[in-house]
């Protein structure tokens, strides 16, 4: 078989010309979109029936909610090809993108309380999905704290592979678990789980600020990740000459 | 049994961090051969003792063991091997003679008492070795030396510890070593009073 | 170096530090005492509160125990012995963490009727807790290993490990926990204890290799 595309990939030079092109328009874009659903979501979208207008932190607190769990798989796949295939960028990847979620996770639990005191009259309940988002939140600290903690880059590189693909094992375990155990707890009294089926004029906008958000931060890590690229072959030709036309 | 060692390292590139240690390093170390590795403080000898280890990436390059290449794995290269590191691996709670059958497991009594005789360390068989100076856990690291029949030694500076009678008995030893067929690389300051060696350099770039 | 020789190393190691294992054990007891003297003593609280009481400082015994694991093989320089010896890092990992187990676990199973019964934890379920501490704690071992060996080079590691480990213990912690008070319900337990011996059977798979993984670029 043949694997040049997939060491194309993992070329830094490659990736970084690639980024440049792309990058800045996934955030245009992304922005667009995402401030189009937040406007309709908040200005013009039709009022719950049950929540009244407090619902409408849905369309900041769902978007950002899904990017946290996705951008913990992605690095936890990123992580296996760093392992199995030692390709340079993963690394890279990991590290940017890490941030990136951590910062989803915290806005995910701050709007989820913020949702909460209205909805179910406190900022805090321990319901399984909750839970499951601050472990999750602390899973992101564990995975930049190493990095932080490592001066090594090589062990760096390696540890926070490592962290991310043993921490996507143990999500869904963590999750199942969690949820068994909310059970167990304390009867469904407030799931969020239950929400009525949502009118079309409901359901767009948040289409439009999940799919920006999306654009909006795959814009950002790329960004992050052509810095990191950058900083990490400073002695390669390529990069004096991009620096170097850049006029710096 | 006559050894045989036959390791070609062709173009190495190895960088750590900022600095590259080495660009375009080809040597080869074969039966009979010292190599010794120079470089100031610093240069990357315990480094390309790693790299060729497997510990430490290498950024381009090929190693070549018996005619194999074993860039990506190192198995048949491991399996020949015998390294000593700057920290030998001496457990501090356990004697020398219970250090020496952890990694000699297959010894008999007799030998790991004689092989610590060589090192000087006859009297001290049986004191923990926390309360033996550093000097003396590198001694009872390289007894091991005389107890192994792997063909190709990497000793990371084998002669700091060591006093004038020392270092004597243990050329005494690389020379036998050397006679029947083995190699050895190894790095260090002091200039080799018996033997003479292949000279790898590491200059900085 | 083989296999033999290494665990009878370890474990003749492990021996001649009987304080660190005495210490695992007082850090454990510590841990239950803070718990009457600041919630509450009373039996109404305890005796249902008991069984996650034991787990709480389980776990944190475990991570105080296994933290420094490779800290001193770091040092000495074993690491690279094992990796220079050619055999499986990840069996020699395992051989560790089996005696380390033992070493840490056999006292508290002895010590823990007796501190039960501080807790006011009924004789009935007693067993279940026995029974979740032997089938949940080689996971909590192996998973503390892979913590271990990532901040191996860190003169100041312990806190980093605790942030990086623990969230994974919580499933462990759950369904140990969850044995326990359905032994106290009189329902059945069987259920959590296979979870339990599952989550460890994963561990015994993956946390070898991830260990031996971090182990290897811990040396470079």
């Amino acid at each position: 078989m043949n694997w040049t595309w997939f060491h194309k990939l993992g070329s830094p030079k490659w990736f970084y010309q690639w980024a440049s092109k792309w990058a800045g328009k996934l955030v245009w874009i992304g922005l667009l979109l995402l401030l189009i659903g937040v406007v309709w979501g908040l200005a013009f979208a039709p009022a719950d029936y049950q929540q009244g207008n407090s619902f409408r932190i849905i369309y900041i607190h769902v978007p950002v909610a899904m990017l946290a769990q996705s951008c913990y798989l992605a690095m936890g796949i990123a992580g296996f090809v760093a392992l199995v295939w030692q390709m340079k960028l993963a690394p890279v990847f990991i590290k940017s993108v890490a941030v990136v979620g951590a910062v989803m996770a915290f806005i995910a639990l701050l709007s989820g309380a913020i949702w909460g005191k209205p909805t179910w009259g406190t900022w805090w309940v321990w319901d399984a999905r909750l839970t499951s988002v601050l472990v999750l939140f602390l899973l992101y600290m564990g995975v930049i704290a190493i990095q932080n903690a490592l001066d090594d880059q090589v062990f760096a590189d390696k540890a926070v592979a490592v962290v991310s693909l043993v921490g996507v094992i143990n999500l869904p375990i963590i999750k199942y678990s969690v949820e068994w155990w909310n059970t167990l707890h304390q009867p469904a009294t407030f799931r969020l789980t239950e929400k009525p089926s949502m009118p079309m004029e409901m359901w767009l906008p948040l289409l439009f600020s999940a799919l920006g958000l999306y654009l909006f931060s795959a814009g950002i890590a790329m960004w992050r990740m052509q810095t990191e690229v950058l900083k990490r072959e400073r002695k390669a030709n390529w990069v004096k000459q991009e620096v170097m036309s850049d006029g710096i | 049994m006559q050894k045989s060692v036959n390791l070609q390292v062709n173009q190495l590139y190895l960088e750590r961090g900022d600095r590259d240690l080495c660009q375009d390093l080809t040597f080869s170390v074969t039966s009979g051969e010292l190599v010794r590795v120079a470089g100031e403080n610093g240069a990357g000898k315990s480094s390309l003792m790693k790299a060729l280890l497997g510990w430490l990436p290498i950024e381009s390059g090929q190693i070549e063991y018996k005619g194999e290449d074993v860039t990506v794995h190192r198995d048949v290269l491991l399996a020949d091997q015998l390294y000593l590191g700057h920290t030998p691996g001496i457990k501090t709670v356990l004697t020398p003679l219970e250090n020496l059958r952890l990694y000699c497991p297959e010894a008999s009594l007799q030998a790991l008492e004689q092989a610590l005789e060589h090192v000087q360390l006859g009297p001290y068989a049986d004191i923990p070795a926390a309360q033996l100076s550093a000097g003396q856990k590198r001694r009872v690291a390289l007894a091991r030396l005389w107890l192994t029949d792997k063909p190709l030694w990497l000793l990371d500076e084998p002669f700091t510890a060591l006093d004038h009678a020392g270092v004597l008995a243990l050329e005494a030893h690389i020379k036998t070593h050397l006679d029947s067929g083995g190699a050895v690389m190894l790095t260090t300051h002091q200039t080799l009073l018996t033997l003479s060696a292949k000279t790898v350099e590491l200059a900085a770039a | 170096m083989n296999y033999t020789s290494f665990f009878k190393a370890e474990w003749l190691s492990l021996l001649r530090r009987k304080q660190d294992t005495l210490n695992a054990l007082l850090f454990f007891v510590m841990v239950i005492t803070l718990f009457p003297l600041g919630v509450d003593p009373s039996s109404e609280f305890l005796a249902p509160a008991a069984g996650g009481i034991i787990w709480c400082a389980t776990a944190l015994s475990v991570l105080m125990a296994v933290e420094g694991l490779f800290k001193e093989d770091f040092n000495d320089g074993s690491l690279e012995q094992w990796l220079a010896s050619g055999l499986s890092v990840s069996v020699l990992v395992l051989l560790k963490v089996l005696a380390q187990w033992l070493m840490v676990m056999v006292p508290l199973l002895l010590a823990l009727p007796v501190l039960a019964q501080m807790l006011f934890l009924p004789w009935s379920s007693l067993l279940t807790v026995m029974g979740s501490l032997l089938l949940g704690t080689p996971a909590l071992f192996l998973i503390g290993a892979i913590g271990a060996a990532l901040t191996v080079s860190l003169r100041r590691g312990a806190v980093l490990m605790l942030l990086l480990i623990l969230p994974l213990y919580i499933p462990v912690i759950i369904f140990a926990t969850g044995a326990i008070r359905a032994a106290q319900l009189q329902m059945s337990v069987s259920g959590q204890l296979a979870i339990l011996a599952a989550m460890s059977i994963v561990a015994l798979a993956l946390a070898p290799v991830m260990t031996a993984i971090s182990i290897k670029a811990s040396v470079n």
